[in-house]
């Protein structure tokens, strides 16, 4: 350790500094606080991740309804692993690697506890809102408009903080994990807000401006680079400090970080549009989508490289260091994810996975392999040196090690064989040309690999309790050292460029150009995919027989939006033979041109929507009533949850007047002063709903939320099919 | 203002071009970063690289597990 100190210091090419050598103490309660909260809600989020998993094995014991049905918790469960678990987690790390690299405690110990808390009570408002079903349905973006500005405020707090560290800072250079830093902080802003733009109809509702294409685009774009700005670039900024840390060497090549770097926000920014691919977004949007992708693979496999090879020499640790094995799990997994991404981008292997539980298993192979197994190392290497005694026990540290990597194996294995199965399910047709299989019996042919999914998933959290364990019976028989002693010089006057110096290191000493230069990088991919979509008509092109929903509709899509329903149910028919066959025909983007919020979907647990309405897909109105309030009792094996309190609960139409104005103001033409009659129209429209189901021998009053959701199931698709015109997406 | 941009944007014929245009600011983009790299002094690069490490670094409790 010692020669290997000595050797890292001798090659000093930058001219001496002259500043006088001080004295200074880094923060260590805020990174402890925040190493406890990473701790505690990981335990929280994956709990809810396997409660999740087994209401798809036992719908009906597990749903109870409304909180903990599945469309109210899975969003819980995601919000909870990405922004609560890993989101304390980057904090927790950036918290401590910053102020070390920067040689400066944080600017201010205030922003940090104001951070610190306002994170916190961001992520109980989640818990108490989402199984409240207050969401605004956009994925990883649930959260309503008062919390969405509770979160900006939030970030632009950190951020500060951040940047008065840097400026402050005693070290001149900024090493790469920094970089990584500040790209998370801009682009985690700028996704945030442009994502967030919302009309608030009520302190608990808003409806976004954009409609149909262009919110699926924005959410996209949103949702693809959460998973690369919240996911992976923070991550990437820790294991750029802490895996050196760790094998107790520099960076394998720190020339191929900066390729990685400035590849990797270049690129990640342009690819959202893979998540749409056959859908009805235009097809240029989904080359451009394609394209980045398949290029994404390059700088990540760079970065794993780097990551990898920072071992070198030191592989023999690995065999007796638990914190290297955690790490090593955690690039290999995310090699993996970025490998099998920008394969999934092809339109190829696209058609087959999407929509299918492929997907899953490849987020959880990120989410599990790549934050999970690095943030448990980085956890084990940082708590016993802020509490200044040795981890309580090797033994569970390994124990955990090896459930986790079993667990992760348990978990994806099943769900990619899920995949493909539902996928050739779903696309396979009869020698006579008929479609094989139902849909439902796609979906009972699942629950094993469900049930062993969830056996995964409750390996991979025993493992999180344990280690809950051991770092907190290190915590009690350790202290903290709140306030760690260091000493650097001071940093002095301006900056002299030495001979030769090359003209990036100027941009390394300086974090605005830096902070600017990113900036400009990230803008230059969201600004060529979006401004054209929402600039050209001939994107979009409108359909004459599309209306606006009626009142009773617009209520009940809003109950739709609210149960969380496009978490199983797509509503995007793609334009492939076993789709047309199986929903009809194919979605044109000017069908979507007033869904404020598009509802397209990710996912067919259940099957798809948009033509429900429609066809041989149309059902009675009774059918639906029944369905809703006890969906087993109507499709034997299903595991969609009961909406029984649909019946009992009645529609608020106090709200009615709102949502028709700011839908008006975004554009939707209802007739002027419509607000005060949309009521009576609503009303009407659900009398004769309630007079068909009496007929049918359902009695129920005509005020109740099931009318609503009723009369917004037999709307879908009904456009398109009174239009003869052929619209071709472009 | 927005207006008046939206007006003149949707006009323009070829939009189909943009795809290929950003294809391009890449690889030039990425060329430029490519030959800084290529260019960069191997003895800062150390230098940069040691950056996490700190001679005055606790390693009291290093390798404890």
């Amino acid at each position: 350790m010692q020669l290997e100190q000595s050797t890292l210091t001798t090659h000093v090419a930058e001219p001496p500094v002259t500043g006088k050598r001080e004295t200074f103490f880094y923060d260590n309660a805020i990174v402890s606080n925040f190493a406890i909260a990473t701790i505690i809600w990981g335990v929280v989020g994956m709990l809810g991740g396997l409660y999740v998993a087994f209401e798809l094995v036992f719908p009906k014991v597990l749903n109870v309804g409304p909180w903990f049905n599945f469309g109210r918790l899975r969003p819980l469960h995601t919000n909870a692993v990405i922004f609560a678990f890993v989101g304390n987690g980057i904090f927790m790390g950036y918290y401590y690697s910053i102020q070390r690299l920067l040689k400066s405690r944080m600017w201010s110990d205030k922003l940090s506890k104001i951070h610190f808390w306002g994170w916190q009570a961001i992520i109980v408002a989640a818990a108490i809102t989402l199984p409240l079903g207050i969401t605004t349905s956009k994925e990883y973006a649930e959260l309503e408009w008062p919390i969405d500005i509770a979160i900006t405020v939030i970030w632009v707090i950190f951020g500060w903080n951040m940047f008065a560290t840097i400026l402050k800072r005693r070290e001149r250079h900024l090493y790469v994990a920094v970089w990584f830093y500040i790209a998370t902080f801009i682009t985690v802003a700028v996704l945030h807000v442009v994502n967030s733009i919302e009309i608030p109809v009520s302190f608990f509702k808003s409806y976004p401006v954009y409609a149909g294409v262009q919110d699926a685009l924005v959410q996209w774009w949103y949702g693809h680079n959460a998973v690369a700005f919240f996911l992976t670039t923070p991550y990437l900024g820790l294991m750029y400090y802490f895996m050196p840390k760790a094998a107790n060497r520099p960076v394998y090549s720190y020339k191929l970080s900066i390729i990685h770097f400035w590849a990797l926000i270049f690129l990640y920014i342009w690819a959202g549009p893979h998540h749409l691919l056959y859908t009805a977004l235009p097809n240029w949007a989904q080359s451009l989508g394609i394209v980045f992708s398949f290029m994404l693979i390059f700088p990540s496999w760079g970065g794993m490289i780097n990551g990898l090879l920072t071992l070198r020499g030191a592989w023999d640790k690995v065999r007796d260091d638990v914190i290297l094995k955690f790490m090593v799990v955690a690039v290999t997994a995310y090699g993996m994810a970025t490998f099998e991404g920008p394969m999934l981008s092809l339109k190829t292997i696209n058609a087959v996975s999407h929509f299918t539980d492929w997907t899953i298993a490849h987020v959880h192979v990120g989410g599990l392999g790549w934050n999970g197994m690095l943030t448990f190392g980085i956890l084990y290497w940082l708590i016993p040196r802020i509490f200044k005694t040795e981890l309580y026990s090797k033994k569970l540290a390994n124990f955990h090690f090896w459930i986790a990597t079993l667990g992760i194996l348990f978990w994806v294995i099943p769900m990619y064989w899920a995949g493909f199965m539902q996928s050739f399910m779903w696309k396979q047709f009869t020698p006579s040309g008929q479609l094989k299989y139902q849909f439902l019996e796609t979906v009972t042919f699942m629950k094993p690999f469900y049930a062993v999914r969830g056996f995964g998933g409750l390996l991979f959290v025993t493992g999180a309790i344990v280690m809950m364990y051991n770092l907190f019976k290190t915590i009690a028989k350790g202290k903290i050292v709140a306030n760690e002693q260091a000493e650097a010089p001071a940093l002095v006057g301006a900056y002299t460029r030495h001979k030769g110096e090359h003209w990036h290191r100027w941009i390394e000493r300086k974090p605005t150009p830096l902070f600017i230069a990113t900036l400009i990088v990230i803008l230059i991919g969201g600004a060529v995919e979006m401004i054209p979509t929402f600039m050209i008509k001939s994107n979009v092109p409108t359909i004459a027989s599309v209306k606006p929903y009626t009142p009773l509709e617009l209520q009940g899509r809003d109950i739709y939006v609210r149960e969380g329903c496009y978490l199983c149910h797509s509503q995007m028919v793609r334009p492939f033979r076993s789709e047309t066959e199986r929903y009809g025909e194919y979605s044109k983007a000017g069908e979507f041109i007033y869904d404020h919020p598009f509802q397209w979907g990710s996912k067919r647990t259940g099957p798809d929507l948009a033509r429900e309405g429609t066809g041989n897909l149309k059902k009675s109105n009774a059918w639906h009533f029944n369905h809703l309030d006890d969906p087993q009792s109507i499709s034997t094996g299903s595991v969609m949850p009961a909406y029984s309190f649909l019946i009992d609960d009645v529609l608020d139409t106090t709200t009615t007047a709102a949502k028709i104005r700011a839908m008006q103001k975004l554009g939707v033409p209802y007739p002027a002063g419509y607000d005060k009659t949309a009521n009576q129209d609503l009303v009407k429209q659900a009398d004769g709903i309630a007079v068909d189901l009496k007929a049918n021998g359902i009695k129920v009053k005509s005020d109740k939320e099931i009318i609503a959701v009723i009369a917004y199931l037999q709307r879908l698709g009904t456009d398109v099919t009174k239009n003869k015109v052929v619209v071709e997406n472009k | 203002m927005f207006k008046f941009i939206k007006q003149y944007a949707e006009t323009i014929k070829g939009i189909d071009i943009y795809p290929i245009i950003s294809l391009f600011i890449f690889l030039l983009f990425f060329i430029v970063v490519l030959w800084y790299v290529k260019k960069m002094d191997k003895t800062s690069v150390e230098k940069l690289s040691n950056l996490p490490f700190d001679a005055e670094d606790d390693n009291s409790y290093a390798n404890t597990i």
